[in-house]
């Protein structure tokens, strides 16, 4: 998926860090926005191993929970519901902090 | 059609009752508006506790009166959550490992040990721990934990599975079980009860000797609409859920002074609940609208999630996956009311108060005292004949 261009002005990108990889998105995005237009589909993975990710994309079916570092450590968050910030850490599976 | 059974309601106590019927060659018919287990049945947190509840204990509580029979009802409804899988044939989900109800402070320990003691003398082995020895048994409790009292047969099951257990067992006994099959009319005729009932669009009528009402929240509206008062009063709840951790807590968790339930499911998620009212909506009227799920009141969750992490501090650490709100209903007493409206013979109820916990073992008793025309004796505190003077001036209709 990739972000409309034609007609649309967006603030200066900024950067998220996924998974140790930096990806570059746009104020007033989601965090499911920015990572669908990174081409990373993958925002979970199930408990038998299998992928996961974006569904509803409007917070009800909690398909989208990614990690992200907060001051207090990892936290469950729903990538659909996220908007982005610069500098955000997300990891799609369990890591040490 | 004419039936010697008919239950409204394929929740827990419908299912359940059903199977019970069905096995006494009963072959009753069972019919359920929406699906099975859609109602509370399904939406509980699924506490099994068995030691005299917080809300008893409150002042106007009937702990002390009736301590004896609710902990007698208690331990025969152990008995009951402990051979349900054999019964059943199939794993349920069901934990018995054992329970604690806190206490944070002294005034909170006076009263768990008044509990234990009663309870103690009732028959019911609880026991009461100090804070150390409860944080034997789960080391992450908060330091300030002063006490707990432990109940080795209490825990938790999952309700999103047993009601539909119920009902797979009742079928293949013989009950029919029609879903999306809604009554809109009830009525006496001679010694029968003559049902109207809408099912995909059409219209029958079906006439039984027993009518159980199993319908939870909806009993004290559907009884209002044939004349009869049930005093069940609407009780909105809400639940939540956070995310996985690993396994730490294989206990039910209880408070002595504050509304709160928490366990740890299988895949490490923990759910927590404990009795925080959630908002019905409303119909044109202003009435609380019975089909529609309640509104989550946010300061209720902060609350509730307040009192579980200050219990349980390491929650801190974990994300809120899911709340949920559902509906059940408190009797004027806070004890179900089970069995025969005595102004409407043959007319069953069960509903009121800690029906997931009670569920399994008073659907038993209700198929038994329809199966043996008398009710028994283990349930006679929560006769419906209790409220039989609410019905002294009803037209039975």
């Amino acid at each position: 998926m990739s972000r409309i261009v034609d007609g649309v002005t967006r603030p200066a990108p900024i950067t998220v860090e996924i998974d140790g990889a930096m990806i570059p998105a746009h104020p007033g995005e989601t965090l499911a926005a920015a990572m669908v237009a990174t081409e990373i589909y993958r925002m979970r993975d199930d408990r038998s191993g299998a992928p996961r990710g974006l569904l509803c994309n409007m917070g009800t079916c909690s398909e989208c929970f990614v990690w992200i570092a907060m001051e207090d450590g990892w936290r469950r968050r729903r990538a659909c519901l996220t908007p982005v910030e610069d500098g955000l850490r997300i990891a799609t599976h369990e890591v040490p902090l | 059609m004419t039936h010697e059974v008919l239950i409204i309601g394929g929740g827990l106590l419908g299912c359940a009752a059903a199977w019970h019927l069905a096995r006494a060659g009963l072959a009753p018919r069972l019919i359920e508006a929406r699906g099975i287990n859609a109602g509370a049945s399904g939406q509980n947190a699924g506490s099994l506790h068995f030691q005299i509840e917080r809300r008893f204990l409150e002042p106007g509580g009937t702990a002390h009166a009736q301590g004896g029979d609710i902990v007698r009802l208690n331990r025969l409804a152990i008995e009951e959550w402990a051979g349900l899988e054999d019964q059943l044939g199939r794993p349920l989900d069901i934990h018995m490992h054992g329970g604690l109800m806190l206490a944070e402070n002294e005034a909170d320990l006076a009263l768990l040990s008044l509990k234990v003691a009663r309870e103690n003398e009732l028959g019911l082995p609880t026991q009461l721990l100090s804070g150390a020895e409860a944080r034997d048994l789960v080391p992450r409790l908060a330091p300030h934990i002063c006490g707990a009292a432990w109940l080795a047969q209490e825990g938790h099951a999952n309700p999103r599975i047993l009601a539909d257990a119920f009902a797979d067992a009742a079928k293949s006994s013989g009950a029919s079980i029609e879903t999306q099959s809604r009554l809109l009319d009830l009525r006496r005729d001679g010694d029968h009860w003559q049902a109207t009932i809408e099912q995909s669009g059409q219209i029958a009528t079906a006439r039984a000797r027993h009518v159980i009402l199993a319908t939870g929240h909806w009993t004290a509206r559907i009884a209002a609409r044939m004349g009869l008062n049930i005093p069940l009063y609407l009780a909105p709840l809400m639940m939540s859920v956070t995310d996985r951790t690993a396994p730490f807590l294989p206990y039910l968790i209880q408070h002595v002074g504050k509304r709160l339930s928490m366990k740890q499911t299988d895949d490490g998620n923990m759910v927590i609940g404990g009795g925080w009212a959630s908002a019905p909506q409303k119909m044109a009227d202003g009435l609380p609208d019975l089909d529609a799920p309640p509104h989550l009141v946010p300061d209720n969750l902060r609350a509730n999630l307040a009192v579980a992490a200050g219990v349980m501090p390491c929650l801190r650490g974990r994300s809120l996956i899911r709340s949920w709100t559902g509906m059940t209903c408190i009797s004027a007493d806070q004890l179900p009311i089970v069995g025969e409206v005595p102004a409407a013979p043959g007319l069953h109820v069960a509903a009121g108060g800690s029906m997931f916990t009670l569920g399994p073992l008073l659907a038993r008793m209700l198929a038994r005292s329809i199966i043996e025309r008398a009710m028994p004796e283990e349930i006679a505190l929560f006769s419906a004949a209790r409220f039989a003077h609410l019905n002294a001036f009803v037209v039975p209709s």
